[in-house]
């Protein structure tokens, strides 16, 4: 073996490269345990809670929304159980080839499949994105037997709302739906998580922090693509939301749904106990049904709920403004007695109509009602004797007293976005137009509750309890009791709005009118006549449209008049008390029917006989002439 | 050949170190792999038999490179040289594909990967061309030669494409030109043409996969879920290993597949995550240790050959341990370079051990004619 040794010169050389390399070498393992170092030590606390996130899930356990149940303790709302399929978008290798497939097996439209993931394509990618909610069984048994191909699609078990079907009181319970970017900013609904159901509307939105409950969460460990590894670590069960006791009576509430039914109409009615302002029963139609929304609402039912010309998702009772019509009269009569312009016994003569400011207002009775005192001018509803009375009082003492009994304000019922009419006065017109000056010949039409008046439903149903308790005016409200976890604890009722100073003999003469209404000989609301309860009432007639603007237009059914009912029972003690509103009803007679069979139902509940059957629309009676035929010449005239 | 009396000059402190390394290897395979079943039990994964069997064939070429005298296999280098050539060349006419490459022969049971022993073949050669020609390295057409000897595996390896590997033939080059006396003139020279061409290169020989595993080594957020994914999992588990480690088979992220082919690239991270930052110290202690006592046996080489031979070897070994720590901490840019002794991968482990055996060769020799 040949070999060449290493000279002395070789040596010297190759030892100071080798030192060289060496220190080289040594430098940079001493680089590498500082980086080490740095991670491992330095910056642990950062590394270990990311890793922490990596294979720790936190799954939420919806917590069941509180169950809604009425004044007597029968479920209105409750839950069940359903199935969301959710996207776990780490599990998944193609996103866009998954929602395909599960567009096609579940039948749904791929482009809103892929809309719902780009929405929420800033959330981690290991939290499921509820994909379809409320999931058929078909379309659930339709992804399990395609789950080889539908990686990260998971089915997940929900509560979900569960609603007493169709549309009864819907606009009361108003709906659930994931909560949305809007409200996520906002601080009451800090601590929300985003994708979490919250109410939407009516009870559900205004109660919901009460009603929401707590989610759980179970911790489980998952490898890295996102298979769960052994037992749950760690388990928290959801808690169910409160238990809420409505003052809704379900039989009223559903006798008011009848009525409606067999008429026809859509509208309003809302129905109070007048000595604290429960809500008995509170309808608006048409409505919708709330079960659509409580496992997300799908686009074309929402498409069609907001385009809809009626208008399903507007709350009539709290948000249509209307005008009051006749049922405006007692606050005029009230105001005269209480200003002391007029005394129950002051007498007008009618003689079908009267010049008022050299313009001729002509009363709806084209005869005339010869000479009247306050209660059968109620009665009979005449208008010449309105006009007489407003006429001497002028519009702010009008405005004054309307106000006190709540019309033109709202009412602070317990539900979201109500409206106020409109009452007007001087300083109103001051402000408000552009003639400012108020002319004293439109006083004579607010005098009928016509110009510019308009009243929800709901406030003229807080007047009328406000005249039938003797002027308390009540806040209607519709929470009774809330579940403190053991017990249904009473909610005290609100306060009232105002306590109205007012005579009790003065206002005795209007209740008198009002009983006259319906149980009078001449009165416009006979058939809400209800043997032994004393039922008071005033009827009303709301126009569309201008008798004069009426000629020109081509008449439709959407011109025809509005019908108003106005009424309370008994005329003593008074226990109830309400308003049924029938959109483009024609009579206001129509809206008596409703109200009687709310009445009689009530009344028959009370004393523990059979309810009576829902009415058909034979049994309304209903009065459907069109009075276009009317002469149009003068200035409208109502009953 | 073996005599008797060069039993008691073995580097026996140096053979521990690589073996001991060579144990923590398997301990993290083992680890890593280990199969749980359902019912909660578990045995070891097939991984871990293979490493083991590995190392049996390792210490069994350690042997046989430590019992052959180097200058015998120095003046056969040419011949081994050739034969390596001729199986990269057979690896790309008929080797076995796997993920994307061709890199192995088919040997039955197991597969051979020829191109982890280019560093040894290449290191002979160029050892013995630079011991004997007197010169040194000083000569640029002696170089030019070497750069040949370089550049056929380099090209057959980088086809395959294995580029982690065949940049491992770089160092080994280099450092035994350097110990040859290369002028460090040149060296400097060479730095600055690197830097000036990197954007060429960068242009031209750079492929997209390659790209982007620089661009993302830049800016691994930007690619999160994608090639900065394994970089951003590599530095959380190193840091989520804290001081002392998170104990044996209980790291979170090498045991659910956070980090992907850890038994591989990324062994030392998952040894960072379990035995923690004292782990880590003991571990880059050894290596350390390794490094520069087989730097000792080239300076008391009895011959040239000796000095460039160990010099080679260990300067490919220095930089695959530097890099793929680097790596593993997620700080060099995620490539397919093994961690030598403790990395999974037979022939790697068989081609380390028998270089190994070739320093222990060198130095047990110091005293021989």
């Amino acid at each position: 073996m040949s070999s060449t040794p290493l000279m002395p010169d070789d040596r010297r050389s190759l030892t100071a490269r080798l030192t060289g390399m060496q220190y080289i070498v040594a430098s940079l393992f001493a680089a590498l345990a500082i980086g080490f170092w740095i991670f491992q030590v330095a910056q642990h606390e950062k590394f270990r809670e990311m890793a922490e996130e990596n294979h720790l899930r936190r799954l939420p356990l919806p917590a069941p929304r509180g169950v809604l149940i009425d004044r007597n303790g029968k479920v209105l709302v409750d839950n069940r159980d359903s199935f969301n399929i959710a996207l776990i978008r780490e599990q998944s290798h193609n996103v866009e080839q998954t929602l395909h497939i599960l567009a096609l097996a579940t039948n749904t439209d791929e482009a809103q499949l892929r809309e719902t993931v780009d929405r929420h394509r800033r959330d981690p990618p290991y939290r499921p994105i509820v994909l379809i909610e409320n999931a058929s069984s078909e379309q659930y048994i339709a992804v399990w037997a395609r789950r080889w191909e539908l990686p990260g699609i998971v089915p997940q078990q929900v509560p979900s709302r569960k609603y007493p079907g169709s549309d009864l009181a819907a606009h009361v319970f108003g709906y659930v739906g994931e909560i949305r970017e809007d409200q996520l900013q906002r601080t009451e609904y800090s601590g929300i998580e985003p994708g979490s159901i919250v109410g939407q509307a009516g009870i559900e939105l205004a109660y919901n922090k009460v009603l929401m409950g707590t989610d759980g969460t179970r911790m489980v460990v998952v490898n890295s693509v996102g298979r769960e590894i052994g037992q749950p670590i760690g388990e928290e069960l959801p808690k169910e939301g409160r238990r809420l006791q409505l003052t809704i009576d379900a039989d009223v509430q559903q006798a008011a749904e009848d009525g409606f039914a067999a008429t026809g109409f859509n509208g309003a009615a809302v129905v109070l106990d007048p000595r604290n302002g429960e809500v008995l029963a509170f309808t608006s139609l048409p409505a919708y049904d709330p079960n659509a929304f409580a496992g997300g609402i799908d686009r074309a039912t929402w498409n069609g709920l907001n385009t809809d010309e009626l208008r399903p998702l507007s709350n009539r009772a709290l948000q249509g403004k209307y005008s009051p019509g006749s049922t405006f009269k007692m606050a005029v009569g009230l105001a005269g007695l209480e200003e002391g312009v007029i005394t129950p016994d002051f007498h007008v003569f009618c003689g079908g109509g009267q010049t008022f400011y050299g313009r001729f207002f002509k009363c709806w009775q084209k005869g005339g009602h010869g000479s009247v005192d306050l209660r059968h001018a109620i009665e009979q509803s005449c208008d010449v004797f309105f006009y007489t009375v407003g006429n001497m009082l002028g519009v702010d003492r009008i405005n004054k007293w309307a106000t006190l009994f709540g019309l033109g304000v709202k009412s602070g019922i317990d539900l979201p976005n109500e409206l106020q009419g409109l009452v007007p006065s001087t300083e109103w017109k001051a402000q408000n137009t552009k003639e400012k000056k108020w002319y004293a010949g439109e006083t004579i039409s607010v005098a009928i509750g016509q110009g510019q008046v308009s009243v929800t439903p709901i406030s003229l149903a807080v007047y009328t309890a406000t005249l039938a308790n003797g002027g308390t005016r009540v806040t209607p409200h519709l929470v009774k009791a809330v579940d403190d976890g053991q017990e249904l604890r009473p909610v005290p009722p609100p306060p009232p709005q105002s306590q109205v100073d007012v005579s009790h003999e003065k206002l005795q003469a209007i209740r008198d009118g009002m009983w006259l209404v319906v149980n009078g000989e001449h009165g416009t609301a006979r058939r809400a006549k209800i043997d032994g309860k004393d039922v008071c009432g005033k009827t009303g007639t709301a126009q569309v449209i201008s008798n004069q603007g009426r000629t020109s237009a081509r008449t439709t059914k959407n011109l025809r008049d509005h019908g108003w009912f106005t009424f309370f029972a008994p005329r003593d003690n008074p226990e109830i008390a309400g308003v049924v509103f029938l959109e483009h009803g024609i009579h206001s007679a129509n809206a008596a029917s409703v109200a009687k069979h709310i009445l009689e139902t009530y009344f028959a509940k009370k004393e523990g006989r059979p309810l009576p059957p829902a009415p058909t629309r034979d049994d309304m009676h209903l009065d459907l002439r069109d009075p276009f035929a009317r002469s149009t010449a003068g200035v409208e005239g109502n009953n | 050949m073996f005599e008797r009396r060069l039993y008691f000059h073995i580097d026996w402190l140096l053979l521990g170190a690589v073996l001991l390394l060579a144990a923590i290897g398997l301990s993290m395979i083992y680890s890593t792999t280990y199969v749980t079943l359902p019912d909660g039990t578990g045995h070891a994964g097939p991984r871990f038999w293979v490493q083991l069997y590995a190392v049996g064939l390792g210490a069994f070429a350690l042997a046989l490179f430590l019992a052959v005298d180097y200058r015998f296999l120095a003046e056969h280098s040419l011949f081994l040289y050739g034969a390596l050539v001729l199986l990269l060349v057979y690896v790309l006419a008929a080797g076995v594909r796997a993920g994307g490459s061709q890199r192995w022969i088919s040997l039955g049971h197991f597969n051979l990967q020829p191109s982890e022993f280019g560093r040894l073949a290449l290191a002979l050669i160029l050892a013995m061309y630079f011991g004997e020609n007197r010169r040194g390295a000083r000569n640029y057409g002696d170089l030019v030669i070497a750069g040949l000897f370089f550049v056929v595996p380099f090209l057959l390896i980088a086809k395959q494409p294995d580029l982690g590997t065949a940049v491992t033939l770089v160092p080994v080059c280099f450092g035994i030109a350097y110990l040859a006396g290369l002028r460090l003139r040149l060296i400097a020279i060479v730095a600055v043409v690197a830097v000036l061409l990197a954007p060429v290169a960068w242009k031209v020989a750079l492929k997209d996969y390659q790209k982007l595993r620089v661009e993302t080594f830049l800016d691994p957020e930007k690619d999160a879920r994608g090639a900065g994914y394994q970089q951003i999992q590599a530095r959380i588990t190193v840091g989520s290993g804290g001081l002392k480690g998170k104990g044996f088979m209980k790291g979170t992220q090498g045991q659910y597949k956070f980090l992907p082919v850890a038994e591989n690239d990324f062994i030392f991270s998952v040894l960072a995550e379990e035995q923690g930052f004292i782990g880590v110290l003991v571990t880059l202690g050894l290596y350390l240790f390794v490094i520069l006592r087989s730097l000792e046996a080239a300076r008391v080489a009895k011959d040239r050959i000796g000095a460039y031979l160990v010099g080679g070897i260990i300067s490919g070994f220095t930089f695959q341990v530097i890099y793929n720590v680097t790596m593993s901490a997620g700080l060099a840019p995620v490539k397919g370079l093994t961690l030598p002794l403790m990395s999974y991968g037979g022939s790697s482990m068989i081609a380390t051990l028998a270089a190994f055996g070739l320093i222990l060769n060198v130095k047990m020799r110091r005293f021989t004619n």
